[in-house]
C-alpha cells in the first residue's frame, strides 16, 4: 500500500502526536468538568483544592434539577418513539416508493440537519407562539422531532436499502399479509437500523440546548436548559455535577448501543 | 376430458407502451414440471410474478382448477415460491424459517414440528434446524427455501431461476434434488430459467419465451427435433444457419437454393414459404457429415478451426459463400483424424434433417 502506516518513518510519529493532541483537545473540557464536579472549592478552581461529593448531594436534593432531568427524559422518550415510527414510515416510502418528487422529499427531510439550529429555533418559536404551542410539552416534542427525524430517516433508510425486498415477498407468498410480513420479517431484519435511529433520536433531544431554550418556559425546562439558566445566575459546581451526569448518561447510551448493534448484526 | 389444472389465459402485462408479456396462453397439467425458458427480458419471470400475485396483469386471467386466482391476494393464494435471490429470513433459524408459513396459518405446535422435520428431510437437511441462514452455503439456503415453500403443501410451486447464483457443479447437484423432490411430492412446478440445459434436464414440457410471447411449447425432444421458429432452433441446442432462397414450395416443404447455387430439395418449412422468399436453412451440427474427398450433393467448405473436446470434436468450417458452419464429429470419426485448419472438406446432410425458417 502507498500509505502503509508502518512504513511512514518519522511521519508516523507526527501523525500519532497530532491524533493524540486532537483527542486531548476534544476530551479535556469534559475531563475538566468531571474533575471540577468533585472539587471542594465553590468557585470552579482548577486544580481543585480538595475532593467532595457535596455538589452531587446538592444536585439530588434540589427538586428543580430532578424535575428538569425528568422533563428531558420525557421529551427525549417521546421524541424517540415518534421519530422511529415516523422515520420508518418515511423511509419505507423513500426507499420503496416510486413517485415523482421522491428525491426532493428526501432532501426536504434532511434539511434540519443542514439548517443553522438557531434559525430553526427562531422559526419554530414564532410559529408555535402563533398556534399556542410555545412552552408546552407537545411543542417541545415537536420541535425536537424536527431535529431528530433526519437522523432516524438516514439510519432506517440505510438499513432498508441493505434489505432485499424479495425476502418480504417471500414472507407474503408464505401466507403473511403485507403488514404482517413487514412486522415479522422486515422489522427484525432492519432492527439494527431502528435501534440506531432510536439512540440518535434520544441523544439529539437529550442534550439539545438551542431549540430547547426557545421552547422552554419557567415551569418546563430540560436539563441542558436548566444548566444554561443556572450558569447565567451563579457559577456553582452543581452545574459541573449535572453536566457530568449528562455526559455519563450519553456515553453509557453510546456504549450500550454499540453492544446491542453488535448483537443484532451478529 | 376435465379442465386443465392451471390455465394461463391471454395474460398481458404492459408498462406504458412497453409490452412485457404479450397475450400468453398456456395450460398446465396437475403434477407437471413446466419450464419457462427464454433470455432475460422475454417475459418469463413477469409471467411467474403475475402467477404469484406480486404483479398485476394488464389483462387476461389465471385459473386454478377452473377458478380465477386474480381476485385472491398473494398471501392467500397458497402458492409456493423459491426466488432467484436468497430470501431466507435472516433473523430466524432454518427450522423457524420453514415453520414460518405454518405459524402464519396458526397450525398447532405438534403439527408444525412434524412438518418442519419432514420438509427438512425432504431437502436432505435434517439436523440443520437450529442453524442460522448466514452460516449456510448458497446451495443449502436455496434448499431451505424449497423446504419452506413446500411446507404448506401448495398446489403449485413457482421457481424463479433458483440456481442462477450457484456454480455449475452445485447447480447440477441441486437440479437432481429438485427432480427427485418433484417425483416424491408430485407438486406442480413452474420453473423459470435462461439455461437450456437446466430446462432440458428438469422439465416435462418447456415453454420457450421470446419478446413477451411463447414461441413454442413442447417436450425437450419436440423442441429440439421440430423447432417452429428460428428463435427456438437457436435457443435449444446448437444450430447452423445458411442463407437460401425458395425455388419451389408446397405441402410444408420447399426446394431451396443456397448462395453458391447448391440445391437442397424437400426441406420442411416453417412460416410463409412462397417461391422467391429468402429463408434461413437450419442444420444441427451433429447431423452434418464431413468428407475429406469431394462427394456429389455436398457443400464445399474450408476448415477454419478444430477443437478436440473428448467425446466430440468441434469443427468450424467456412463455405464458399463465407458462411460459418459448425460440425460436431464423435470421437474416433474417420474424418477427424489429422484434420486441421485450411483443409478442404465437403459437407453432406439429409434434407429432411434440415429446417427452413422464413
Amino acid at each position: 500500500m502507498l500509505l502503509d502506516f508502518d512504513r511512514l518513518g518519522w511521519w508516523k510519529w507526527m501523525l500519532v502526536s497530532i491524533t493524540a493532541l486532537v483527542t486531548l483537545f476534544l476530551l479535556l473540557p469534559i475531563i475538566f468538568i468531571a474533575a471540577l464536579s468533585f472539587g471542594s472549592s465553590q468557585w470552579l478552581i482548577f486544580p481543585p483544592p480538595g475532593w467532595t461529593l457535596r455538589w452531587y448531594e446538592d444536585l439530588f436534593a434540589d427538586p428543580r434539577w430532578l424535575q428538569s432531568a425528568w422533563v428531558s427524559a420525557k421529551v427525549a422518550g417521546a421524541v424517540t418513539i415518534l421519530s422511529v415510527v415516523l422515520g420508518l414510515l418515511a423511509s419505507l416510502s423513500l426507499t420503496r416508493g416510486r413517485f415523482r418528487g421522491r428525491e426532493a422529499l428526501r432532501a426536504l427531510f434532511i434539511t434540519p440537519m443542514i439548517l443553522p439550529v438557531v434559525v430553526l429555533a427562531v422559526a419554530l418559536y414564532a410559529f408555535f407562539l402563533r398556534i399556542g404551542l410555545s412552552g408546552t410539552f407537545v411543542g417541545f416534542v415537536l420541535a425536537h422531532l424536527v431535529l431528530a427525524l433526519p437522523f432516524s430517516i438516514i439510519s432506517i433508510s440505510n438499513a432498508l436499502e441493505g434489505f432485499d425486498k424479495s425476502i418480504e415477498d417471500a414472507a407474503i407468498l408464505c401466507g403473511a399479509s403485507p403488514w404482517e410480513a413487514r412486522l415479522r420479517v422486515t422489522l427484525p431484519a432492519i432492527s439494527h437500523g431502528l435501534f440506531a435511529a432510536a439512540v440518535f433520536s434520544f441523544l439529539v433531544s437529550w442534550d439539545e440546548v438551542v431549540v430547547a431554550i426557545f421552547m422552554a418556559s419557567p415551569t418546563l425546562q430540560t436539563l441542558p436548559v436548566k444548566i444554561w439558566t443556572t450558569l447565567r445566575q451563579d457559577l456553582t459546581p452543581v452545574i459541573a455535577a449535572a453536566s457530568t451526569l449528562l455526559v455519563l448518561l450519553t456515553v453509557g447510551l453510546m456504549l450500550l448501543s454499540l453492544l446491542v448493534r453488535k448483537a443484532l448484526k451478529r | 376430458m376435465t379442465a386443465p389444472f392451471l390455465q394461463i389465459r391471454n395474460i398481458r402485462k404492459q408498462y406504458g407502451d412497453v409490452v412485457a408479456v404479450r397475450d400468453v396462453e398456456l395450460d398446465i397439467a396437475k403434477g407437471e414440471f413446466m419450464t419457462f425458458l427464454g433470455p432475460s427480458g422475454s417475459g418469463k419471470s413477469t409471467t411467474l410474478y403475475i402467477l404469484a400475485g406480486l404483479q398485476e396483469p394488464t389483462s387476461g386471467d389465471i385459473l386454478l382448477e377452473g377458478r380465477t386466482l386474480l381476485d385472491t391476494p398473494s398471501h392467500k393464494r397458497n402458492i409456493g415460491m423459491v426466488f432467484q435471490r436468497y430470501t431466507l429470513f435472516p433473523h430466524l433459524s432454518v427450522g423457524e424459517n420453514v415453520a414460518f408459513p405454518l405459524r402464519v396459518r396458526r397450525k398447532p405446535k405438534a403439527e408444525i414440528d412434524a412438518t418442519v422435520s419432514r420438509a427438512l428431510k425432504l431437502v436432505r437437511l435434517e439436523g440443520f434446524a437450529d442453524r442460522m441462514p448466514a452460516k449456510m452455503s448458497g446451495g443449502q439456503q436455496q434448499r431451505v427455501a424449497l423446504a419452506r415453500a413446500l411446507a404448506y403443501d401448495p398446489p403449485v410451486l413457482l421457481m424463479d431461476e433458483p440456481l442462477s447464483a450457484l456454480d455449475k457443479k452445485l447447480r447440477e447437484e441441486i437440479q437432481f434434488e429438485i427432480k427427485r423432490i418433484h417425483q416424491e411430492t408430485g407438486v406442480t412446478i413452474l420453473y423459470v430459467t435462461h439455461d437450456q440445459e437446466e430446462a432440458l434436464r428438469l422439465s416435462d414440457r418447456i415453454a420457450v419465451f421470446s419478446q413477451g410471447e411463447i414461441d413454442q411449447v413442447g417436450t425437450g425432444t419436440e423442441l429440439y427435433a421440430e423447432p417452429r421458429t428460428r428463435f427456438v432452433a437457436e435457443f435449444i441446442g446448437d444450430s447452423d444457419f445458411l442463407k437460401g432462397r425458395v425455388e419451389r414450395a408446397g405441402d410444408g416443404r420447399a426446394d431451396i437454393r443456397l448462395g453458391n447455387g447448391f440445391m437442397v430439395s424437400a426441406v420442411p418449412t416453417h412460416g410463409d414459404a412462397g417461391p422467391g422468399r429468402d429463408v434461413a436453412l437450419m442444420l444441427r451440427p451433429e447431423r452434418i457429415s464431413l468428407f475429406r474427398a469431394e462427394k456429389p450433393r455436398s457443400l464445399a467448405a474450408t476448415v477454419r478451426d478444430v477443437t478436440f473436446l473428448g467425446n466430440n470434436t468441434h469443427v468450424q468450417a467456412e463455405t464458399e459463400t463465407r458462411e460459418q458452419v459448425a460440425i460436431r464429429l464423435p470421437f474416433g470419426h474417420e474424418s477427424a483424424a489429422g484434420l486441421q485448419s485450411g483443409n478442404a472438406v465437403w459437407l453432406g446432410f439429409d434434407p429432411s434433417s434440415a429446417r427452413a425458417f422464413c
